[in-house]
């Protein structure tokens, strides 16, 4: 199944019917994302707005955010992301089992992100932190879980992709599927920096 | 004796029986504007009038000018062939554009941001006067509660006056309302005096107008704020000076005897709130 | 070049696939793009009679307060005797809003509109996306059927006003599955909305016919694309709002609410109004901007003169869509917003009346010397015109901080919005619906029987709405369960029945429309021929009525723009007055003069 990329066949590919129904998914996948990020710079608004309304954050009685563990989970969705990076340049080079394990790897790191985030809410909710506890436990589950849910869609579609990948469906002239879903997990890991960088550090 | 003055008499007497006492305002006759008995009022009366007449124009010419070119170009002769694109043709469009907008829109601009600095908002000039009366609002479903700060001029004393659904002010002096929500949004809505605010769960609004005939009034709620919005309704008595400071002194001295300190819901108040 | 260009693809990218045969794939849940838009158009005119339904039960208790309401309290209010309690009143309200922007107006407008008209008029074989469009209308579905379903739930449905402002529409104040079930329902439109919009939107960009370009897209092409550019961006605001409501009524988060029942401070309720109407405002666009696309084009059509400066047009509506996203503070002056925001918001707003006009004055001159066909499609394009200069003109006043103190919150407000949402959109949707139901159905409407719906709706829309401006000028305030309450309104009993009268008279007028559209779909009316307004766009000069499933049996190339009409060179040499988008000019030397430049 594996394509050589001769440039003939890239070529002809460039003209093709496909072609113009790929770039036709690539636009719609574009508008998609950006009708997203209103979604989810909305809820970035929400946050900024309760938290100016709210007199000191966190409030005295509640626990203060970690850093240590969502940084690490920072790192895990970054090099998660050059996984992809790499698993569509091995595509681009014709080298569909090298992308295969490329893609199980960024899967993997998509897990590892959803456990440790797993334990950050475990340590704050034990700390007393409940979604019910005000406007601070609120803004924080609200945008983590709702982030986490993106997550978790991407890393069962890599896993997917990776599998996939394995059988040889992919190559250098077939690799939309992996094409729109790179450009997927890219924006939850934006998301995420953003949510990192307002959540955590700010 | 003179007929405003026998009104606030007869106003006084109701409210000094302290009963809940149904008071009447004259229902309005006709179909226009509420009687205005403020201050301020005439500007946004004047300001609806004039948007009222240059947009009535405007819809005429425009109505006009629909009418007849249907009725002109009714399929009797050939169409012109114009795609209106010449640059002719745009400057035509844009300056009926531009006459409707600077004339219409240009005034409306003006005139509202120079009343609202100089008049329904400037909270700075209705300060700045002595006599002015201060007043917390607390709105709730489905009710207007009021609180006066008293002799002493603080809020949350003993000596606060605290009313339900009636609001006494002397004519001719600035009252400015705090107002806070402690459920839903409600809007306080004084028809006679063309203004409402909004009173927002956890924060404070503000709001001042000046009366400038005495009487009663009515004011309501005009944000739904559940089932019974409709019954938040209230009086408002507007009374000469002298009758008014009788009133206040009177309600003061009885609310000093009556006060509970132990009772520490019925002290909502909060300090006055410098904006 | 890595990528193919992005102009309009040439015509062997879109294959012809075979149609479906089976009734289920056919029907149901069809991948054919007009089959979807007839679906929408039912689903959204069954739910038009619904909410129409409930705005007479509202002028009935305006009209006649604690009276049992006739024949509808007997069906629907067994419990009370018919009366409408002040509990069951603000559900009814609620629900009228939310079904008519929502259920009614948006599917009509755009399900409908956009999915029949967009691959027809831009000549390409389908959607970009046609299972994502199947899904957008079962979505849609699904939402239809949770607010259906909410009306049956123990305290009711929703109650807290269509915007839903919490902490209102929190458990503070709507207790009870019914307003969760709302919420929900809206999150579930604006996913079907967002899926349609990604669709449109894609669509457009890629499967132009070629020679269609942008600057050759009928009028009602813009419309329905600016409006779904604005449904991507901005439905989902909406849904964050819906999902944080939703939180905050099942999981006790604190987002929305203040005062006496938060914790540790609680939220902001003046959140949601931002996040709303930054949602709200565009929408009142997204339901506008379809219609003025559709009149901008039929009173071209019928006044058979070219649209007079369409790049105006185009360029005023591309105006009002990024105004549109800038303006929505307006909705919100008297919640103690801060001055200089609030006279920002207020000189924004002032702005898109400039472009709006440009609009209006470029309609009277289309028709200004053109040779005018009265049928219906123009009729309601034209009485479009009339009511939406009412509302647009109204809005002037509530776009003022100033008389916003007074008029705010009042019925003034709901009959300007009556103006531009209901009878704007409707008129518009009407003119749209009579003139592309012969390629819809493949059958003609009545003409006789639309004029009679034309008459009915113009001059009850007016009176009805009128009515409601005016009390409002003499300050009733809106939702009042019984305005008579305060004395100060009730002079306005006599004009709140009157203007109830013309509601029932409005209202039994659509069921002219009703049985003019039964007739014809159910009982053989006259069969279309394929051009029968003898125009000018794709749909209409290049395939049947209705067209076969793969749309077009040759993806046509575009030459000119979409209002050739009077050019003197085709009347001398074919002897008509229109040439079609696709059509060669009968001598291939002549110069098309005006086509080069529209």
């Amino acid at each position: 199944m594996e394509e050589p990329s001769a440039p003939v066949r890239l070529e002809e590919y460039r003209t093709s019917v496909r072609a113009r129904s790929e770039l036709t998914a690539w636009v719609g996948m574009v508008v998609f994302l950006a009708s997203w990020a209103m979604l989810f710079a909305s809820l970035f608004f929400a946050y900024a707005l309760v938290r100016s309304h709210a007199p000191s954050w966190p409030p005295a009685d509640q626990p203060v955010l970690p850093l240590a563990l969502p940084a690490l989970n920072t790192a895990a969705l970054a090099i998660s992301a050059l996984a992809m990076e790499r698993a569509m340049r091995s595509l681009r080079a014709g080298r569909a089992r090298r992308a295969a394990t490329a893609l199980a790897a960024a899967a993997a790191l998509g897990f590892v992100f959803l456990v440790l985030q797993g334990v950050v809410w475990l340590g704050l909710y034990r700390a007393g932190l409940e979604p019910s506890g005000g406007p601070y436990p609120s803004a924080f589950y609200t945008l983590t879980v709702f982030h986490a849910l993106h997550v978790l869609v991407g890393l069962l579609a890599l896993g997917w992709l990776a599998v996939r990948a394995r059988g040889g469906a992919y190559g250098a002239l077939r690799l939309l599927p992996v094409r729109l879903w790179a450009m997927y997990w890219h924006f939850v890991g934006a998301v995420w920096l953003a949510m990192f960088a307002s959540l955590y550090l700010l | 004796m003179s007929s405003a003055l026998r009104r606030a008499a007869a106003g006084l007497c109701v409210a000094a029986t302290a009963l809940a006492a149904r008071a009447d305002p004259l229902p309005e006759r006709g179909y226009g504007l509420p009687h205005d008995a403020s201050l301020d009022g005439h500007r946004i009366d004047w300001l609806i009038h004039f948007t009222i007449v240059g947009l009535g124009l405007v819809f005429l010419v425009v109505l006009g000018a629909l009418a007849y070119a249907a009725i002109r170009h009714r399929g009797k002769h050939t169409a012109a062939y114009d795609h209106g694109n010449s640059r002719r043709a745009a400057l035509l469009v844009l300056a009926c554009v531009a006459v409707v907008f600077f004339v219409i829109d240009g005034n409306l601009f003006v005139h509202s941001i120079g009343d609202l600095d100089a008049h329904f908002w400037n909270f700075k000039a209705a300060e700045a006067n002595p006599r002015m009366v201060r007043v917390e609002v607390n709105a709730h479903q489905w009710a207007w509660t009021f609180r006066y700060p008293g002799p002493d001029g603080i809020f949350n004393t003993d000596d606060d006056v605290v009313a339900t659904n009636t609001l006494h002010v002397p004519v001719g002096v600035p009252v400015v309302l705090q107002l806070a929500s402690t459920d839903v949004i409600h809007s306080l809505y004084l028809p006679n005096f063309r203004v409402k605010q909004d009173a927002v769960p956890g924060s404070i609004t503000r709001l001042w107008f000046q009366a400038q005939e005495p009487g009663e009034f009515e004011f309501g709620c005009a944000q739904h704020c559940g089932a019974n919005h409709y019954k938040m309704r209230g009086v408002l008595t507007v009374m000469a000076a002298d009758a008014y400071e009788r009133w206040a002194a009177a309600s003061a001295a009885d609310a000093k005897r009556g006060f509970d300190p132990e009772d520490k819901d019925a002290r909502w108040g909060w300090e006055w709130r410098k904006f | 070049m890595a990528l193919p260009a992005t102009h309009a693809p040439s015509a062997e990218t879109q294959p012809i696939h075979p149609a479906p045969t089976s009734f289920v794939k056919k029907y149901v849940f069809s991948l054919d793009h007009k089959v979807i838009g007839i679906q929408f158009l039912w689903a959204g005119l069954i739910f038009l009679l619904v909410g129409g339904t409930l705005a007479m039960m509202i002028r009935w208790q305006w009209a006649f307060p604690y009276h049992p309401v006739p024949v509808l309290g007997s069906i629907f209010l067994r419990g009370s005797g018919g009366v409408i309690g002040p509990a069951l009143y603000q559900n009814i309200f609620t629900m009228h809003g939310l079904i008519m922007i929502f259920f009614a107006v948006t599917p009509v407008l755009i399900g409908a509109f956009g999915n029949f008209l967009i691959p027809l008029q831009i000549g390409a074989r389908d959607m970009a996306f046609p299972i994502l469009n199947m899904l957008s209308f079962w979505f849609f579905a699904l939402s239809q059927l949770i607010i259906l379903a909410s009306f049956m739930v123990a305290l009711g449905p929703g109650g807290a006003g269509w915007t839903s402002y919490p902490p209102l529409s929190t458990n503070i104040g709507m207790p009870g599955i019914g307003q969760t079930m709302v919420v929900l329902a809206l999150f579930t439109t604006g996913v079907s909305s967002t899926m349609g919009a990604i669709n449109y939107v894609t669509t457009v960009i890629r499967l132009r016919a070629p020679g269609m370009t942008y600057m050759r897209l009928p009028l009602t092409i813009w419309g329905l694309w600016l409006t779904a550019i604005l449904n991507a961006l901005f439905i989902p605001v909406l849904g964050s709002a819906a999902l944080l409501l939703f939180l905050d009524r099942t999981f006790g988060t604190q987002f929305f609410i203040a005062g006496a029942a938060s914790v540790r401070g609680g939220g902001d309720p003046i959140l949601f109004q931002h996040l709303f109407w930054i949602f709200g405002h565009p929408e009142v666009y997204i339901l506008i901007l379809p219609a003025w696309g559709i009149v901008g084009d039929i009173l071209s059509f019928f006044a058979r003169k070219p649209a007079y400066w369409y790049r105006g047009s185009v360029y005023a509506m591309c105006i009002i869509t990024v105004l549109s996203a800038l303006v929505y503070g307006h909705h919100m002056f008297i919640t103690g917003m801060s001055p200089m925001l609030g006279k920002s918001f207020m000189l924004l707003t002032l702005l898109i009346s400039a472009p709006a006009m440009v609009l209006v004055f470029n309609w009277i001159f289309t028709i200004w010397r053109g040779s005018i066909r009265f049928a219906t499609p123009m009729l309601f394009a034209l009485g479009t015109v009339f009511v939406f200069g009412l509302g647009g003109l109204t809005g002037l006043f509530l776009g003022d901080i100033s008389l916003d103190l007074y008029l705010h919150d009042t019925m003034f407000v709901v009959g300007h919005f009556h103006f531009t949402m209901a009878a704007a959109s409707f008129l518009g949707a009407m003119a749209g619906i009579y003139f592309w139901f012969p390629k819809m159905f493949g059958r003609s409407l009545s003409e006789r029987l639309g004029k009679a719906h034309f008459w009915f709706s113009i001059v009850g829309l007016t009176l009805v709405f009128g009515g409601q401006l005016l009390a409002g000028y003499a300050g009733q305030q809106r939702r009042l369960f019984d305005p008579y309450q305060y004395t100060f309104i009730q002079g306005l009993r006599g004009l709140n029945r009157w203007t109830s009268y013309f509601a029932f008279t409005l209202f039994a007028g659509q069921f002219l429309f009703v049985w003019n559209f039964f007739k014809t779909v159910f009982a053989r009316g006259h069969t279309a021929p394929q051009n029968p307004w003898e125009v000018t766009t794709l749909e209409w000069t290049r395939t049947s009525s209705p067209p076969p499933f793969h749309n077009f049996d040759v993806i046509p190339q575009v030459q000119r723009g979409p209002h050739e009409f009077a050019n003197p060179k085709v009347k001398e040499l074919l002897g008509r007055d229109y040439l079609g988008q696709a059509e060669d000019m009968p001598e291939a030397t002549a110069p098309a003069a005006g086509a080069a430049r529209a």
